[in-house]
């Protein structure tokens, strides 16, 4: 993603957008670890692990793999996610993401239950 | 021989010798635990939009206090018919409904907190002081389980704080009443230190709003507790026999005090404050005082204190008052359920037109109207405000509409002004808007609504003036229908029927008198009925506006 202004131009990588994802991500209410997506992710060396960025075009879309707390209502906390991330992504950068996808890969039992 | 010299004392041996309503509560069952929520809950519907308002993280959307309200909602529709008498079984019913009914950030923790509470009370038929520590401690671990980093300087912190001051206090005593008042301040205490923890807060000049929710619900049920407002209680469970839980007359006042001395006998204080009223509350040590009691004679307790010592944080308040200023607020409409993708702003003035233009999905009233226009930056704050991106402005009257136009132009948000002239209008549009439409959709389909609406204006002619072929002096009743003047009278009642002819009210269905502040209720009801019998036709419906300068303000439809 890139933004020209008169002295040259700002390069975000989506490496940088999906530092930031993953800081909210690990904030957020819920939330209990991340996970990648299949083997070939756990591949590739990864910091953003369960953290997808894509530009197309304009847009930004980010996926999420994150293991949730039992006990939580999935859907809220999947919500709060994306909100989450949409807010803290878009307030650093200045620019709307498209898309936030919530992938909830596991839920973690913490307690005997 | 330590033992013996205390008896020796001339300590009274009879333990009991507070007053009857001061007995320690040393158990709570599950109805008990049932009318604490309900206590808390009625507390937080009551505080719900002031802790919206906190709301800045993580996310400013300002609906902390709607989600936690929600959630404990639905936590209490669970248990509200239970005629289960053990605590474990209501604390599970109670968490169940928190975790369905989970809205927001902060819903998630407090379902997180109720879940631990009611795990550590499983198989308990009732918890006593140090079982309520316990349980808190748990509902503390249970909600930081939930994420990864935890964020101090939030609900969380409140909760921790919370845990720990109940296991200290239910090793000071077995009363539940003290446990729960030490419990309150520690949150409150937790609460004011929220900005020191989180920038986010600091910078907004905020303390924390889901602690602030977890606080008021636990001052709730430590209000009712101590006796303090049955009332809030007693109004949720039966909501028809509202008068009957009105505070016993003779126990006018409210009483609170801090003493701050030297050598204060705690158990002597309690003991004469007991003798002046009700719902005594006494704590401390040797230094400070907490003094609380119902009492006709606010004078009295208020004497004894200052002779004991020197006072500060000195309450005195009207318990019939609070409780009809509590009935008051329950009237107020719900809040919306959930941001609206497209937001509504509205000018109103006059509590009961606020009202009426919230409870029917304005997002943010801005005061003003005749004579007390709203500035361009007042309307642009307000459109700013809202969580929306797209803001829909009603200006509500004639002269606003400019000051609204330029609030579009200066707003980075998308903005539709809808050129309202009066209230009715107003209103015809708010109820046109559609929430599955675009901005566009609704901002013509609300035009066209406000164009369907006749309006009638009964006002007082603020100066001299010759308008459409009208000589109005100063002072004299007027008349305006679709913001034209069109009549002046002697009487309001003259000027409503030239108002009303020149509506053609014989075409309407629906009438509706807005009556202002300068009217009574009765006299609104006096007008109404007149109404009724020029246009038998009509269905004549009478809301309170407390709309300053009309005294009625008339829609048709």
């Amino acid at each position: 993603m890139s933004e020209k202004t008169r002295l040259g131009k700002i390069e975000i990588a989506p490496t940088a957008i999906a530092s930031l994802a993953s800081q909210a991500v690990l904030k957020s209410y819920g939330v209990v670890g991340m996970t990648a997506r299949g083997l070939a992710q756990v591949l590739r060396r990864d910091a953003h692990r369960g953290v997808e960025v894509r530009l197309e075009g304009d847009e930004i879309i980010i996926d999420l793999y994150v293991v949730l707390e039992y006990g939580t209502r999935i859907s809220t906390v999947a919500q709060n996610i994306m909100s989450n991330v949409k807010f803290s992504v878009e307030k650093a950068l200045g620019v709307p993401v498209s898309q936030v996808n919530v992938h909830v890969q596991a839920l973690r039992v913490s307690s005997h239950e | 021989m330590a033992q013996e010299k205390q008896t020796k004392d001339n300590r009274p041996e009879n333990p009991i010798r507070k007053h009857e309503t001061n007995l320690p509560i040393l158990s709570c069952d599950g109805q008990g635990l049932k009318r604490l929520l309900a206590a808390g809950l009625a507390w937080l519907e009551r505080h719900s939009e002031a802790i919206n308002a906190l709301n800045v993280f993580p996310v400013p959307d300002g609906d902390t206090g709607t989600n936690m309200l929600l959630t404990l909602q639905s936590a209490y529709a669970e248990i509200a018919d239970s005629p289960q008498d053990a605590v474990g079984e209501i604390a599970q019913a109670a968490s169940y409904g928190a975790l369905m009914g989970a809205r927001g950030n902060s819903g998630v923790i407090l379902s997180q907190i109720l879940r631990g509470f009611a795990r550590s009370l499983e198989k308990k038929q009732t918890f006593n002081a140090s079982e309520l520590a316990a349980a808190l401690t748990e509902a503390s671990a249970t909600a930081y389980k939930g994420v990864i980093k935890p964020v101090e300087g939030t609900i969380l912190t409140v909760i921790r704080e919370v845990a720990d001051a109940a296991v200290s206090a239910a090793g000071d005593s077995d009363d539940l009443r003290y446990v729960l008042e030490i419990v309150t301040h520690r949150a409150r205490e937790a609460v004011a230190h929220t900005p020191a923890l989180l920038p986010v807060l600091r910078e907004a000049g905020v303390v924390d709003a889901g602690g602030q929710g977890l606080f008021i619900i636990l001052e709730g049920m430590n209000r009712y507790i101590q006796g303090e407002s049955i009332a809030e209680a007693a109004a949720l469970t039966q909501a028809v026999d509202l008068r009957l839980a009105a505070p016993e007359e003779g126990y006018g006042y409210d009483v609170q005090f801090i003493v701050t001395g030297q050598n204060l006998d705690v158990d002597e204080i309690r003991a004469n404050i007991a003798r002046m009223g009700e719902s005594t509350l006494v704590v401390g040590d040797a230094n400070t005082v907490k003094v609380h009691v119902h009492t006709p004679e606010p004078g009295d307790p208020l004497n004894y204190g200052a002779k004991l010592g020197s006072l500060s944080r000195v309450i005195v308040e009207n318990l019939q008052e609070q409780y009809r200023d509590f009935i008051l607020g329950r009237v107020q409409p719900a809040v919306p359920e959930k941001p609206c993708p497209i937001a509504i702003v509205a000018v109103a003035s006059g509590a009961g037109l606020m009202r009426v233009m919230e409870s029917l999905g304005a997002c943010a009233v801005v005061p003003g109207g005749q004579s007390m226009n709203p500035s361009t930056e007042e309307l642009l704050n307000a459109i700013e405000n809202t969580g929306a991106e797209e803001v829909i402005l009603l200006p509500n009257n004639s002269n606003v509409i400019l000051a609204a136009q330029q609030a579009q132009v200066l707003s980075k948000k998308k903005v539709k002004v809808v050129p309202t002239k009066t209230i009715p209008q107003g209103i015809s549009a708010l109820l046109a808007f559609n929430y599955q439409a675009d901005l566009e959709t609704n901002a013509k389909g609300m035009e066209r609504a406000a164009g369907e609406i006749q309006t009638g204006e009964i006002t007082i002619a603020s100066r001299d003036v010759q308008i459409n072929g009208l000589d109005i002096k100063e002072g004299q009743i007027i008349g305006l229908v679709n913001g034209e003047l069109i009549t002046s009278a002697q009487t309001i009642e003259e000027a409503t029927r030239q108002v009303l002819q020149q509506m053609h009210a014989e075409d309407g269905e629906i009438l509706t008198i807005y009556y202002g502040e300068s009217v009574t209720a009765e006299e609104a009801e006096a007008l109404a009925e007149m109404i009724g019998d020029l246009y038998p036709d009509l269905e004549v419906e009478i809301v309170n506006g407390g709309q300053p300068h009309y005294p009625y303000i008339l829609s048709i439809e």
